[in-house]
């Protein structure tokens, strides 16, 4: 429970300001040089509702194990998207929790530690086979209904 | 694994998160269109928000017709980045107003430079709109003849046109 609560509590203040300011998320998925043009403006609309939704599910233990997917696999593609950038040497403001005003409030390498150790704690609990505390939907594990 | 009970409660919490997702987008006043300007060969780049500062009408998009204006003398130069990237160079002769400061520097720019005098903003290129906002502050204030040139400081520098530190 403890971890669900810490996902989902920081993807939900991960997603206020992306709320807030889309045009600004915009600019800073662009900024990242691997999105298509197309999906730039659609991605910064959906995304931080994705992110505030399954966070919010993951406290009130709404269909967890599917909240964790969804946010399992928004960490595997932060990961994969700062990798990249790691390796090609591109700086760039990640927008992971506040718009930076010029440039880069965490090193590229720390914010890939951070998604990494989250990205592990998720995968402990969507592996978790045992009931769930405090859950509203109860629905197992991603290998089995409980 | 149970595939149909997990693509179910998937479809249900990203139904609502997609939902949500556009209708609070239609009606915020911080909306964006849904396909932005992303084509820096098109103008600056911007995800096109309901209050979007940039506006074709106002932009000079080549560094000649620039330099041309520069070198006749009548308008001013303002430098809409932050002032530690004004002092690190800086088209010659430019005022600088960095965007977010804007309030702690238009007064003594309004003593200096009159209403009537043509302003042409500029910031580090296409992907930045910081100096379509100072236009629009500056328009604002009152100023009649506001430009932007989106070409920026970068190209400027590039084409070798006077610049000082």
């Amino acid at each position: 429970m403890f971890i669900r609560w810490l996902i989902g509590i920081t993807f939900i203040y991960a997603s206020y300001h992306k709320i807030v300011e889309p045009a600004h998320f915009a600019k800073i998925i662009y900024g990242y040089y691997l999105f298509p043009e197309c999906i730039i403006n659609l991605t910064a609309i959906i995304l931080p509702y994705l992110e505030l939704l399954s966070g919010v599910a993951l406290i009130l233990g709404i269909y967890p194990r599917s909240a964790l997917l969804i946010l399992e696999s928004m960490l595997f593609i932060f990961i994969v998207a700062l990798s990249i950038n790691l390796i090609r040497g591109h700086n760039f403001d990640c927008g992971c929790f506040s718009f930076g005003e010029r440039g880069y409030g965490y090193s590229v390498l720390g914010l890939l530690v951070r998604d990494v150790i989250y990205f592990i704690l998720g995968l402990q609990s969507l592996f978790f086979n045992k009931h769930r505390k405090w859950c509203i939907l109860q629905s197992g594990c991603i290998l089995k209904n409980i | 694994m149970p595939y149909k009970d997990i693509a179910k409660e998937l479809i249900i919490l990203m139904g609502f998160a997609v939902i949500a997702a556009f209708t609070i987008n239609y009606f915020s006043p911080n909306g964006i269109a849904l396909f932005g300007q992303w084509d820096t060969s098109q103008g600056v780049i911007t995800a096109k928000p309901k209050n979007d500062p940039v506006a074709d009408s106002f932009e000079i998009k080549d560094a000649n017709t620039a330099k041309e204006i520069y070198d006749s003398g009548k308008a001013v130069f303002v430098d809409a980045r932050s002032y530690e990237a004004f002092i690190d160079g800086h088209i010659k002769n430019a005022v600088s107003i960095p965007t977010n400061q804007f309030f702690e520097f238009i007064d003594s720019f309004k003593t200096k430079y009159p209403l009537t005098i043509p302003v042409i903003t500029y910031c580090s290129g296409r992907e930045c709109n910081d100096s379509h906002e100072l236009a629009q502050y500056l328009i604002g204030e009152g100023y009649a003849n506001v430009k932007v040139f989106i070409d920026g400081y970068q190209q400027w520098e590039r084409k070798g046109y006077p610049v000082e530190q």
